[in-house]
């Protein structure tokens, strides 16, 4: 969830709950003001009736009704102090209706003589004046906290500006394209210091990253000779007449050594060589024919470890790219696929018009999935240095092509698939 | 057969001539660019192996001043793993081949007797060696007057193990000259175990001699001795 709209859900929660809240209170408090009014406003009645009585004297000892509000009739004997207070319904003939009342009743002695008095009141009234004035609390609230929800959204988003522009250029940060990251300057004292801070923090990982290409750039580079050297050396040594045996053995596993460190060296320079662009001239190369060319140089592998080869090549599925990169790609998967591949098991090949998928039987990894386009995650093979998947990898992330792995029904299955932009037949 | 070596690295210019007059070629060293012209401009030679990154100057012009001289010399540039664009000028102003550091010896000689092969326009394009004759680019070998046909891979290696006489040749060095980059795929060792095995069946029964010689735990050498 994004920052903006959780601090909005939450502003908007808590003013909800308290709008609910205050206009139960409200309401309440209301209703109980004019509750007590309406009582206070009858004993003022109450105080009116006696004063009427005493002052007119033709009110005196009879039974008299002063509207539907005001009920006078002399009882003989006084009996209670008690004022009887009671809510009723009542039918309403100006109404048509039942309407609520309030009753109080109670009995009086005035100069002498004994009245029982019954006063009411209607309340309709009063329940209106409660909903009314609670509706107009309540759209008023929501008038404010609308409003606040906006003008808070829009400033949200205007001081947050910044810290999202800085996020998308993180997240468009690519060491292999130069590593560069632009922020704007905010007035935000706390995300100026946070741009400050990645910056210091990318430059720091260019800097690192170059290091360690510029290292592992000479050091394959420069390592050339020497190994030149050594293995010349040894097959001079090779060729002495005079070697026992058992030295001769100790020559051919130095050499054997020589090998690895060959194909090592070769390998760390091809990865550079594609970070650095340096197999910048493309073409159509038309992948089916590629496939099917290094399959027949690979036959006599595929042969000797019975594999069963299964091919199905879409036609015509070309795709721009370097032709030496292209041939790397398609031998490396191949031939991962036929050396990891158990005796008498299955290589799949499938070109479809966008995508490449090789597939060969084999156990699972010991390693997890993801980490299979490591350099040197080598599986069992002895005489693999471990650098053709990340080659592959390499080659995929150079020119956009989606790589993938997974391991089922028994398969290894690698998956390249190749983007619109850059096959012919989009 | 006359070489001229140019090559900047003093232990691997010592050991290119010591393996290359070890099979009976005759070796002119230069070390510098300055040295390699004059090399040329006083002498004829068969094959030039060209070093490009000289200390004082780039090894092009070498080839250059080849194309002005004389035809009949082949090219064979010895260049870095990591610099391609050295190799593809090399070999449009004119160089024949290229062999990248560190390579194999035996694949050292197999390049230079086959670029000066396909410079020379006196020498006969056959290889032979004593009963045996290969004809390049055809894949048919005669023992004597007997003619017999060979796969590509038989083939190529007859070709390699001919133009390498005399010496042990590593079972690795062999699987690279026959599968390049894939020799490491798998049992490549089985491959050249049985190419060989079947390459003897067929001289010798085409009354040949077996001049492959296993060297134990090593590899091969093709021999006469």
């Amino acid at each position: 969830m994004k920052l903006l709209n959780l601090t909005n859900r939450f502003y908007i929660i808590v003013a909800l709950t308290l709008l609910l809240v205050s206009s139960v209170f409200l309401a309440y408090r209301v209703i109980y003001l004019i509750d007590t009014e309406t009582t206070e406003h009858m004993l003022y009645t109450k105080l009116r009736v006696e004063q009427q009585i005493i002052a007119q004297p033709q009110l005196q000892k009879v039974a008299f009704t002063i509207g539907d509000n005001i009920r006078v009739e002399p009882i003989n004997r006084f009996s209670t102090f008690k004022v009887q207070l009671r809510d009723t319904i009542r039918y309403d003939e100006y109404e048509e209706g039942l309407i609520p009342f309030r009753e109080m009743t109670y009995e009086q002695q005035i100069l002498g003589e004994a009245y029982r008095i019954s006063i009411s009141q209607r309340l309709t009234q009063n329940n209106d004046l409660v909903s009314g004035l609670t509706i107009t609390f309540l759209l008023v609230a929501i008038d404010i906290i609308a409003c606040f929800y906006f003008l808070n959204r829009y400033f949200s988003s205007s001081i947050w500006r910044p810290f999202y522009k800085a996020l998308d250029s993180l997240k468009k940060f690519d060491l292999q394209r130069g590593g560069k990251v632009r922020f704007e300057p905010s007035r935000v004292d706390e995300f100026n210091a946070l741009n400050e801070e990645l910056i210091k923090l990318t430059e720091k990982v260019n800097s690192d990253y170059r290091n360690l290409k510029e290292f592992t750039e000479n050091m394959s580079h420069e390592t050339q000779t020497p190994l030149a050297i050594i293995r010349s050396k040894l097959e001079l040594l090779l060729q002495s007449d005079n070697l026992r045996p058992e030295q001769m053995e100790q020559v051919h596993a130095t050499l054997d050594a020589i090998n690895r460190l060959t194909k090592m060296n070769r390998g760390l320079i091809m990865l550079t060589r594609i970070e650095n662009d340096q197999y910048a001239e493309e073409e159509l190369v038309e992948i089916g024919a590629l496939l099917q060319s290094r399959l027949e140089d690979l036959e006599l592998f595929m042969q000797s470890r019975g594999l069963s080869v299964e091919t199905v090549l879409a036609q015509d599925v070309s795709v721009r790219m370097n032709k030496y990169l292209a041939d790397i790609l398609v031998s490396n998967l191949l031939s991962n696929a036929i050396k990891y591949n158990r005796e008498g098991g299955k290589l799949i090949v499938s070109l479809f018009a966008d995508s490449l998928m090789v597939s060969n039987s084999g156990t699972p990894l010991s390693i997890p999935d993801h980490r299979i386009f490591e350099r040197f995650k080598r599986g069992d093979s002895p005489d693999s240095v471990g650098l053709g998947l990340a080659i592959v990898k390499r080659i995929c992330d150079h020119y956009h092509f989606f790589l993938s792995y997974r391991y089922d029904e028994d398969l290894h299955r690698f998956y390249v698939q190749f983007p619109k932009e850059r096959r012919n037949n989009a | 057969m006359n070489i001229l070596i140019v090559e900047d690295e003093k232990a691997l210019l010592s050991s290119m001539t010591d393996y290359l007059t070890g099979t009976g070629m005759h070796c002119d060293t230069a070390e510098t660019l300055e040295a390699a012209l004059l090399q040329i401009s006083n002498n004829d030679y068969d094959c030039i192996l060209l070093d490009i990154g000289l200390p004082d100057g780039n090894g092009f012009k070498v080839i250059e001043a080849m194309q002005e001289k004389d035809h009949a010399t082949g090219i064979l540039i010895i260049s870095a793993r990591n610099s391609l664009d050295d190799r593809l000028t090399g070999l449009n102003i004119g160089a024949d081949d290229y062999i990248t550091k560190p390579f194999h010896m035996p694949e050292l000689i197999a390049r230079i007797k086959s670029v000066a092969r396909r410079r020379s326009s006196t020498e006969r394009k056959a290889l032979i060696f004593h009963e045996i004759k290969l004809i390049p680019d055809e894949m048919v070998m005669y023992i004597g007057e007997k003619m017999l046909s060979l796969t590509k891979k038989e083939h190529e290696l007859m070709v390699y193990l001919i133009n390498n006489p005399n010496r042990v040749l590593t079972k690795e060095a062999i699987a690279e000259h026959l599968w390049g980059d894939h020799a490491d795929i798998a049992d490549s060792f089985d491959f050249i175990y049985s190419h060989i095995k079947n390459l003897r069946k067929k001289i010798i029964d085409c009354g040949g001699k077996d001049y492959i010689k296993s060297v134990y735990g090593v590899g091969y050498k093709f021999t006469a001795e």
